[in-house]
């Protein structure tokens, strides 16, 4: 598979498999700051591993962990029992406090700014697959600042299914109590549990080629998350608006009266004049404009009231 | 390290389709009854058994009943109810009372009389036109409304036609294009007769869109029109775009696989649309395999297509069946598979000139990839309901869209693919079920007949996954065949054996009668 990492993107930032065959953090030095890391979590922290005979000792495999704290990403590759790498942002090149330990610790940046990030984040992952190693990436995208667990976004069940690798659901516990949000400083002594759940196969969940697929998959793999980590599971993206669980969503506003329904109601062209053919295009949800308005009368689903 | 993960940077899209103004060229005003002017007058519009009808004969019974028809009081926003088969009368008779201004509501003619009245009675038509197929409710005081013989005003209409020298034109009164056409009964399962008001435009612009479809219907296309007139998909995608592009149809009054696919080799058919049941029976239907050589075009509407019925459709006759989606609401193509390379498990794209988004409940398009509830806009959306302006408003934004309830999701080309409805969703634990999916599981072990799959409050995970069954299979064997197929929160948890499971005629499960 041709690697296809950012080759528009900064010179500081960008990762080519071409230029480097290893990945970084393979080297001896790294395998030593590594082995420290894993050394220094069970001497500094209550720290129990659960569940570890379920990840693969050789072949690819994809790590999903929840995702509460910045230090997630130390506990949860130091429960393996393998080498895990990550796709981290190539800002953390720049500093100097972070350009060597990061690397050595497997993450593998890529550069956010340039064309498409997420493409050569993807193929980068790919990459790390097809050479038959442990990627980790976090499903909700992002920290989940409420403590639940929040819908999981697709990625990780594209990435199993293009290189036909399994999904490891991973929930841990007691991260957030060590280095909460916003803090700087892991405190020492607290316990924490990484937990490692049975592998999961894309296949099992229908035809690839389907859309519908990679969302029964993606789901499935945060329920099983969800009962690793003992999360309450909400069905919104963590970092939207929506995260505050508890605060009811308010009613969206009605616009003023407009024409009922002006795509109709304007002049017609009746039988014989003929639309030009549109091409379906994908519309950014900010381009498009407002959202879709509600009909006023409209019932809430009765699976919704509960 | 913090770690970014993939979705995080992609942008947050959905699909639609591009807007289409419409241009206003003929001074605003149109009749759908206009369909069938302007063909060759020797054309054969429809073929009904050994009687075939010209386009030029077709104008001249249609003329002909007019006459009749505005003798009994039809004329311009008068409403007329037309109870047959899909025969020639249906044909002559709603288009003689669409182009005298009228307004056609058509009724299954196999409804109990109970049913027809409690439809009739919400549109109070002045007057019943019942055919061949709906002769029983002919003089029945129990329909509510006159009923009239429409084989006699037919035959009537053909002898004044054959008498008549030299063609006879159609009377076509001038409409606004918002002016209603048809009263279109949709099967609600919510129990309430609710009926459609569709309008000239609604139904003639779906034509114009159709035509930007390649290969687009032409005049040298012939249809088979086994697909009930009755509802909108036969009304207006197979009787209506046929005839107004000038092609042929040739009609079968009550559905035979056998007998139709006789009918499509004689006839040599080229475009041939079916709902799933009877693509199953043309599948399983003792005819040579040949049978379908002449079919360039095949599609399927109204339910979803089992995907062994496409490959065993495609390894048996050498055709792909393309999905379509739509609604009585949408006139009511909203996506085909035509014009595209089929995707045997998708409803295919969006037909050009609607505009379709997926959202959440707040009307907020959902990112890309993500399930949402299929909204819809485009000129073939409907009026209303028929004095049902709170149901109305109740499906209809202010800013014109539809909200359909069906949850749906596009793949990376654009494709349309339907997850469910939106209220039959059961969320355990947060996690949305969609009873489809379980009860397509389900409904493959051999000892079960029937399944239907709701919601019941649970103390610890909000909902929890219930399946009604009937048949012979034990809980033990279902209980196995969910832990091998399901994931752990879509299992049910509680199994109800029924003799019987609540089906509405329309073949739709009544859920409501479980919950």
């Amino acid at each position: 598979m041709a690697a296809s990492a950012p080759a528009s993107a900064s010179a500081t930032a960008s990762f080519r498999f071409e230029l480097a065959p290893d990945l970084p953090g393979a080297d001896r030095v790294s395998k030593y700051v590594f082995g420290a890391i894993r050394t220094l979590t069970s001497k500094l922290w209550d720290f129990r591993i659960e569940g570890r005979e379920n990840v693969p000792l050789e072949g690819p495999a994809i790590i999903t962990p929840n995702h509460l704290s910045f230090c997630d990403s130390v506990f949860v590759p130091a429960a393996l029992p393998r080498r895990v790498w990550a796709i981290g942002k190539g800002e953390y090149m720049d500093s100097w406090k972070t350009k060597h330990i990061f690397p050595a610790m497997g993450m593998i940046p890529v550069d956010r700014s340039g064309g498409d990030a997420a493409q050569a984040a993807l193929d980068t992952a790919a990459d790390v697959l097809d050479q038959g190693r442990l990627f980790m990436i976090y499903p909700e995208g992002t920290r989940s600042r409420s403590g639940d667990l929040h819908k999981g976004r697709t990625g990780a069940a594209r990435l199993a299914i293009r290189c036909n690798a399994p999904i490891v659901p991973t929930g841990h516990v007691g991260t957030v109590d060590v280095q909460p949000p916003d803090s700087f400083v892991m405190k020492p002594g607290k316990p924490v549990t990484v937990r490692f759940g049975a592998p999961m196969w894309a296949h099992e969940f229908g035809d690839p080629e389907d859309p519908r697929t990679l969302r029964r998959f993606t789901d499935a793999v945060m329920f099983e998350i969800a009962e690793l980590s003992g999360q309450r599971y909400v069905d919104s993206y963590a970092g939207k608006s929506a995260e505050t669980p508890d605060t009811p969503t308010p009613a969206p506003e009605q616009t003023p009266v407009t024409p009922r329904r002006p795509s109709v109601v304007g002049p017609h062209g009746g039988v014989g004049s003929r639309p030009t053919r549109p091409a379906m295009r994908p519309v950014a949800a900010g381009e498009a404009g407002q959202p879709i308005g509600v009909p006023r009368g409209r019932r809430v689903p009765a699976s919704a009231e509960a | 390290m913090v770690v970014i993960a993939m979705g995080e940077a992609a942008p947050a899209v959905t699909y639609w389709a591009e807007r289409v103004e419409q241009r206003s060229d003929d001074g605003g005003s149109m009749n759908l009854a206009e369909v069938i002017n302007g063909h060759d007058a020797d054309t054969v519009a429809l073929i009904d058994g050994d009687d075939s009808v010209t386009y030029g004969a077709l104008r001249g019974r249609v003329a002909a009943m007019q006459a009749d028809l505005n003798g009994r009081g039809v004329g311009v926003d008068t409403s007329v109810a037309l109870v047959t088969g899909n025969d020639v009368a249906f044909v002559v008779a709603s288009l003689a009372v669409l182009g005298l201004g009228g307004v056609v509501m058509p009724l299954n003619p196999g409804s109990p009389t109970s049913e027809l009245a409690r439809k009739l009675s919400v549109a109070e038509p002045i007057m019943a036109l019942v055919g061949n197929a709906g002769r029983l409710h002919l003089g029945d005081p129990a329909v509510g409304t006159q009923t009239v013989d429409l084989i006699e005003m037919l035959v009537d209409a053909t002898s004044a036609q054959e008498s008549a020298d030299g063609p006879t034109d159609v009377l076509v009164v001038d409409r606004d294009p918002d002016d209603p056409a048809f009263y279109m009964a949709t099967s609600g399962v919510s129990g309430a007769a609710k009926v459609a008001v569709l309008s000239h435009h609604n139904l003639g612009w779906i034509h114009e869109a159709l035509s930007q479809v390649d290969p687009p219907l032409t005049a040298a296309d012939v249809v088979l029109g086994s697909l009930p007139f009755t509802h909108i998909f036969g009304l207006n995608v197979v009787m209506l775009a046929t005839l107004q592009v000038g092609g042929t149809i040739v009609l079968q009054q009550r559905f035979d696989a056998e007998e139709s696919l006789r009918l499509v080799q004689r006839h040599s058919v080229t475009t041939l649309t079916g709902a799933p049941p009877m693509w199953k029976r043309w599948l399983e239907a003792d005819v040579p395999d040949d049978s379908m050589a002449s079919v360039r075009w095949a599609s399927s509407g109204a339910a979803a297509l089992p995907i062994e019925l496409f490959e065993g459709v495609r390894d048996r006759f050498g055709i792909e069946i393309a999905q379509g989606y739509g609604l009585t609401e949408t006139s009511p193509v909203v996506t085909l598979g035509r014009g595209a390379p089929v995707r045997p498990t998708s409803v295919g794209k969006v037909l050009p000139g609607v505009e379709v988004a997926l959202v959440d409940e707040s009307g907020t398009p959902v990112d890309f990839g993500d399930e949402g509830e299929i909204v819809v806009r485009s000129p073939g959306v409907f009026v209303g309901y028929l004095h049902d302006q709170e149901t109305t408003d109740a499906v209809i934004s202010d800013d014109g869209w539809l909200w359909t309830g069906d949850v749906g999701i596009f793949d990376e080309d654009g494709y349309l693919y339907l997850v469910d409805r939106i209220k039959d969703i059961v969320i355990v634990s947060g996690f949305n079920v969609y009873p489809a999916e379980v009860e397509n599981v389900l409904i493959q072990h051999p000892g079960v007949t029937g399944v239907i799959v709701t919601g019941a409050a649970d103390e610890t995970t909000g909902e929890t996954v219930v399946a009604h069954v009937s048949g012979t299979a034990t809980r033990e064997q279902l209980e196995a065949l969910a832990a091998e197929h399901l994931s752990r929160y879509k299992r049910p948890t509680q199994y109800s054996f029924l003799d019987e499971l609540p089906i509405a005629a329309n073949g739709k499960p009544i859920r409501r009668a479980l919950r």
